[in-house]
């Protein structure tokens, strides 16, 4: 049955400091959902890049039966508050508000985290301490925080690169007023010191059966396969038993590219991957 | 890796990251990049490192970034070419 997809709702959560953004997808038609997806956003420019994406993607998964919610967590995109004012577990929290208002709205029904780039790492986090089996859907997941406060360091030095001021000295001091505390700003964005601490020691957590993963990356290769670092991971996980569905599709780093762009294989695998995991009725 | 190679490689990379669908086949080793190329901010900047380190296998310390290392495809390429024979 193909519906047109409901105009999705959007809203403001109360919430700690403030309140976020919220954007509610139902399932397009009048049955019982099939899954309840909870969208963990990416960092900084990552997000804003890949927003048109995530709204194809919800509404594809909402003409599939599926129920999709969007927060913009403390300090991000047009929720509440600045980055400043924002801390890792002010987001865990935002996060578990989130599930707990998809569970409230729809009792009956799975409960997936979609968590993308470093909002995997924030998924995995919260889906091991839910007590309700929670799903995981990863897309592009990073395995450590450690990559992405490296590319942030970068994107600092890369800034001044016009003003001549060499790369390497602009990291060592950032990472010494890291160190004594202080915040560094970076692309607009003011990095409190914890919150970059917390990103760059997290780690992509194991799953909690009977939760199950759908970890999906996108490359442009003529032949797509996963990072060999999730290959590894993953290995890891599924020989202490997890169940993972893993796929690597051909498309464009689109959280990254310079124009905007689309992956539609990533949207129709995404799909198959929600309603092809065991355990959800129709 | 010889020289050609990694110039077909390097211009692969920046078509890939500049979104330029396919354009990069007119650069040759003359072309300016960074300060030139308006889709060269700080994150195309630090995507088209990460890019090259992911294509060529090779690390970028953070002293490697210099203004003159991105100024054209051709001070890129020696870039690469001499990291790949490190």
């Amino acid at each position: 049955m193909t519906s047109s997809p409901r105009p999705a709702n959007l809203f403001f959560l109360p919430r700690v400091l403030g309140q976020r953004l919220c954007v509610y997808h139902g399932p397009a038609s009048d049955k019982a959902p099939l899954a309840a997806l909870v969208f963990v956003h990416a960092c900084g420019e990552e997000m804003n890049k890949s927003r048109h994406m995530v709204a194809l993607q919800a509404r594809a998964l909402s003409r599939a039966g599926c129920a999709v919610l969007t927060i913009d967590l403390l300090g991000c995109g047009d929720s509440s508050g600045d980055l400043q004012d924002a801390s890792w577990s002010d987001w865990l929290a935002d996060i578990e508000a989130a599930c707990n208002w998809m569970t409230e709205h729809l009792p009956q029904t799975p409960i997936w985290l979609w968590g993308q780039r470093a909002g995997a790492l924030l998924a995995s986090a919260v889906a091991q301490r839910r007590t309700r089996p929670t799903h995981l859907l990863l897309w592009q997941p990073l395995v450590s925080g450690k990559p992405q406060v490296q590319q942030l360091l970068r994107m600092k030095a890369a800034a001044g690169l016009g003003a001549g001021m060499p790369a390497g000295e602009a990291i060592t001091d950032i990472k010494q007023a890291l160190a004594q505390g202080g915040a560094v700003e970076i692309g607009g964005y003011t990095w409190p010191a914890a919150l970059m601490q917390a990103l760059e020691s997290a780690m992509l957590e194991r799953p909690v059966a009977p939760g199950r993963v759908a970890w999906i990356e996108v490359s442009n290769r003529p032949d797509p396969s996963l990072a060999p670092t999730s290959s590894k991971l993953l290995e890891t996980w599924r020989g202490l038993g997890a169940e993972v569905d893993s796929r690597a599709v051909r498309g464009p780093a689109f959280w990254q590219t310079t124009e905007l762009e689309v992956a539609p294989e990533l949207l129709s695998a995404t799909v198959s991957a929600v309603l092809q995991a065991p355990g959800l009725t129709a | 890796m010889q020289q050609i190679n990694v110039f077909a490689e390097l211009l692969a990379v920046l078509d890939e990251v500049l979104s330029l669908g396919g354009r990069s086949a007119a650069f040759d080793r003359q072309t300016p990049l960074l300060g030139a190329v308006p889709e060269l901010d700080s994150m195309a900047v630090v995507t088209l490192i990460g890019g090259l380190e992911e294509r060529f296998g090779i690390t970028v310390d953070d002293d490697d970034i210099d203004g003159a290392t991105f100024a054209s495809v051709g001070t890129l390429a020696d870039f690469v070419a001499a990291k790949l024979n490190t």
